[in-house]
């Protein structure tokens, strides 16, 4: 059948592949033997010119091929080398400057999937190269050229979160002329960074600086600030996003004058949030003195109004204005933005899950943040640091590091960062308010790693700060005078210490924001083990989220400092900014194609599109695709059995090329994988940079969407002897693709029920749920899968063979 | 303190009592019951945010149970038993006596 097709590609046109081998130095040559695969290449079918070279993305290795395309009349290019995920953008270019359409080019993973992973075995690696350059070779004969669609950007942005880092973002993206939505879950803008005293290095007053800037995202023209409001939805695509954010009430009018005197009569009173719990606020409150927008608002927890029964009318008397409205509903806001910026921050860990450092028990232990508002002068003690037991002001004072971070007992394992410059700072601001004070700081490791930041450590040395490696392993309170008793062991001086200090701050590290998995939801973006979220390319793409027009600023991505949210913030700003400055965007061309003679109206495919894009046309008997709202999984294309549909770019015959040249050699070692490119691809790509190693027996196929994957592919899989067959995609409710990969699942299900009736061991397919941080998970898989291979014995493949011999007789294209 | 203290709720998070407590310590309120006048309608018991008052057992003048009062010091003085009792029969002042402190 094969042979079939490529006589009738002949006959439109003589397919010339070049393939290119790339050494990459020595990260593929010193397991691949590069030369032998070239060599291999050039007796593949319709291979013209095949030549390895040490760097083929160099500007050399661009023009050597540019002069094949030329010279060579090469109408299709094969570049074996990293990722597609990395470079297929680069080799692309480089055909298309050659005049050639960028739809044929292809390319082999021989690093990421191959080299990288089996860095031990250079005859298997090798071998495994070999079919990996063939797949690309087989499915590179059937490109086609394509046209990418244009599709308009809306010239307004989203940014989430109204910390220092959104803030910015916002009046970057609202000088440059662009209309801004600014979101803020919190009645007032200014995030973490209001409520820290002073910043390191510099000792600038935090809310001095930010003022200033929440007051002009205020005020800006630009800007439409939505604070005490929550997204709640997120649908289209990027350049067309269409928003509905949800507006709590404030129960508190615009006409407010922000006098204070509702405050005064308003019989509830809790602890305040933003001195975190150190102060009291009332039912009706501001946050704090430089809230912004400057108005108050109803806790309606806590009032007693609820209901729409008014029992107490105690501001609703005391306002002159008269701006207090409980009839206010929460409003829902729709609106179409083009660029999306989450600027989410990051929440404080919380010390209590520690029984160890006693937070919570002892009441002279307290943490960073809670030290920020004491040592401000705007903070509940007026700017007098005073231990919670007795309100005097502390001797001797002892920071412990690294609470909730580097540590496997709180489950954090990374650094959080700021703490050690937080702490050294702190130290300093006791030091210049009270010299006398003895300080001691316990820490793992000082990272004083930025610019001006070992000039403060110094600082802090020569102010008589003194540093001890080794973290307290317990703190135990003396009831008396309840001072503290740190106790734990000098790693530098070998041996055990136990000091005595009339207080404890706990240097707590940041965590990912409790909620962040909404969002997550809400723009489908994947987040890394440690729950930040995950960017498109780690050195390349920073600000990028892997979904397009989604763009990351400050703590939502990792724990960092103002200036390095603010340098984000500007960066995601600027990134957002040049989609919204062209105006336009081109899709990739990965739409269906529909053959409406052979379509027979059945509305499968209607039925899995997770865009609506397709419609049936009962009619005229045949299915209609929106373009534009198509997102490119391919799960309609899967689900039709009469081949009247599918995806540009992944054609059935495109696949099932790729999965032949897979079986033509020794099928029963081998595992044959599909993988979704977001997440498990991904993810197998993760496990390559970080040279995980597993047994070499599976060749992956991409698709965009595990939900591409169709019933016929595995059976033929199967059919054509593979030991095993592996479909992976996002973990469910993570897909790219809203949820194409509930199709998957349900596909797969199919399968292992048709397996098992045909007795067949269903664990010959398996079904992998991996994120892109899941390299390890993809890996192990791998290591599993080995075993199932070695066990698979030849009668069970003949007998897949027969099952599903009916499908390499059914599946005939045009 | 203690006792105004457990009048709020602290969330989990926030573990240290806040330090501005007496600033912002309500009055102490007394609720003035007329026991024979109340006809058992149960409506400030209802009413009560704070659910100051609870049914007692014992019987009035005019055979109802009338209510009793729970916890005095969590009453904020918003009144509304006395606006909805269809009877006159419930009040409520401010304690004035020193004693308390």
């Amino acid at each position: 059948m094969t042979e079939k097709k490529e006589s009738k590609a002949k006959q439109e046109e003589q397919v010339r592949i070049g393939v290119y081998v790339c050494h990459c130095g020595l990260n593929i040559a010193g397991s691949v033997d590069c030369a032998e695969v070239a060599k291999y290449a050039a007796t593949l079918p319709n291979v013209v010119l095949a030549q390895d070279n040490r760097y083929t993305c160099s500007d050399q290795g661009q023009a050597g091929i540019k002069n094949d395309i030329k010279e060579q009349r090469l109408n299709r290019v094969v570049v074996a080398s990293c990722s597609p995920r990395l470079h297929e953008p680069t080799f692309r270019k480089t055909c298309e400057d050659a005049g050639l359409n960028k739809y044929l080019f292809e390319m082999a993973n021989i690093r990421e999937h191959c080299s990288w992973v089996h860095l031990y075995d250079k005859e298997a690696g090798t071998e495994k190269a070999k079919d990996l350059v063939k797949m690309a070779v087989a499915k590179a004969a059937l490109l086609e050229p394509a046209v990418e669609a244009e599709v308009p950007i809306t010239r307004r942005a989203l940014v989430i979160g109204g910390g220092v880092a959104g803030i910015q973002a916002s009046l970057d993206l609202a000088d440059t002329g662009y209309k801004v939505y600014l979101v803020e879950k919190e009645p007032s803008i200014g995030g973490m960074m209001a409520r820290i005293d002073k910043t390191f290095p510099t000792m600038d007053c935090s809310i001095c600086i930010l003022a200033p800037k929440m007051s002009d995202a205020g005020h800006h023209p630009n800007i439409e600030l939505l604070t005490n409001s929550e997204v709640s939805e997120v649908k289209g695509y990027i350049g067309n996003f269409h928003v509905k954010v949800l507006r709590k009430p404030r129960y508190v009018t615009k006409d407010c004058s922000a006098c204070g005197e509702c405050v005064k009569v308003c019989p509830i009173a809790v602890p305040n949030e933003f001195d975190v719990g150190l102060a009291v606020r009332h039912g009706i409150y501001t946050p704090f003195a430089q809230a912004v927008p400057s108005t108050y608002i109803i806790d309606m927890n806590l009032c007693l109004n609820k209901d729409g029964v008014i029992v107490c009318d105690k501001c609703i008397k005391a306002c002159d204005r008269q701006a207090i409205s409980f009839e206010t509903k929460p409003v829902t806001e729709e609106f179409e933005v083009g660029t999306i910026i989450v600027a989410t921050g990051a929440d404080v860990f919380d010390p209590s899950v520690l029984p160890n450092y006693g937070y919570g028990k002892i009441p002279n232990v307290i943490t960073s943040l809670e030290f920020e508002r004491l040592i401000n002068a705007g903070g509940p003690s007026g700017g007098h640091l005073i231990r919670p037991s007795d309100r005097q002001i502390p001797k001797r004072v002892a920071f412990v590091q690294c609470v909730g971070s580097r540590s496997e007992k709180s489950g954090r394992l990374y650094c959080s960062n700021v703490c050690c410059m937080n702490t050294i700072k702190d130290s300093l601001l006791i030091k210049e308010h009270w010299p006398d004070t003895e300080i001691c700081v316990f820490y793992v490791d000082i990272r004083a790693y930025g610019k001006g930041f070992e000039d403060l450590y110094q600082r802090a040395k020569n102010a008589g700060v003194v540093f001890i490696r080794g973290l307290p392993a317990e703190i135990v309170e003396d009831k008396k005078t309840h001072n503290v008793w740190l106790i734990g062991e000098n790693t530098l001086r070998k041996g055990v210490y136990k000091i005595n200090a009339d207080m404890a701050i706990l240097s707590i590290g940041l965590e990912a924001r409790k909620d962040s998995e909404m969002i997550q939801r809400l723009l489908t973006l994947s987040r890394n083990q440690d729950g930040f979220f995950l960017e498109a390319h780690p050195k390349l793409r920073p600000v990028d989220a892997a979904t397009g027009g989604v763009f990351f600023a400050g703590c939502a991505e990792s724990p960092k400092d103002i200036k390095d949210s603010v340098t984000q913030a500007s960066a995601a700003a600027a990134r957002a900014g040049i989609l919204m400055a062209k105006g336009h965007v081109t899709v990739e061309a990965i739409t269906p194609i529909t053959f409406p003679e052979k379509c027979t109206a059945c509305g499968l495919c209607v039925k899995v599109c997770p865009y609506n894009a397709i419609s049936l046309n009962k009619d005229l008997k045949r299915v209609e695709i929106v373009e534009a709202a198509c997102g490119g999984c391919g799960t309609c294309a899967a689900e039709c059995n009469v081949g009247a549909l599918t995806q540009k770019h992944f054609t059935d015959e495109q696949i099932i090329a790729q999965i032949d040249a897979i079986t033509e050699n020794e099928p029963e070692k081998k595992i044959v994988a599909f993988c979704c490119n977001w997440c498990s691809y991904a993810g197998a790509d993760f496990a390559g940079v970080s040279r995980m190693q597993y047994p070499p027996n599976a060749r992956i196929i991409r698709t965009m969407c595990s939900g591409r994957v169709a019933q016929r592919f595995v059976e033929r899989a199967f059919a054509r002897g593979a030991a095993t067959v592996l479909v992976s995609g996002c973990h469910l409710g993570d897909c790219h693709y809203i949820n194409a990969n509930y199709q998957t699942q349900k596909r797969v299900e199919r399968l292992w029920k048709k397996m098992e009736q045909n007795g067949l061991d269903k664990q010959r397919l398996q079904l992998l749920w991996a994120s892109a941080a899941e390299g390890e998970k993809f890996a192990s898989k791998m290591r599993e899968m080995k075993t199932i291979v070695d066990n698979v014995k030849p009668e069970d493949i003949e007998k897949g063979k027969k099952v599903f011999a009916k499908v390499l007789e059914a599946t005939k294209y045009s | 303190m203690q006792k105004f203290w457990r009048r709020l709720s602290i969330p989990e998070k926030m573990r240290h009592a806040p330090l501005d407590l007496e600033k912002v310590k309500p009055a102490k309120m007394e609720i003035h019951l007329i026991k024979d006048e109340c006809k058992g309608c149960g409506y400030c018991i209802e009413y009560c945010p704070k659910k100051v008052l609870e049914e007692s057992d014992e019987i009035n003048a005019r055979g109802v149970h009338p209510p009793r009062v729970v916890d005095e010091s969590k009453c904020i003085n918003c009144s509304f038993c006395s606006i909805v009792c269809p009877d006159f029969a419930i009040f409520v002042t401010e304690k004035k006596n020193k004693e308390e402190k």
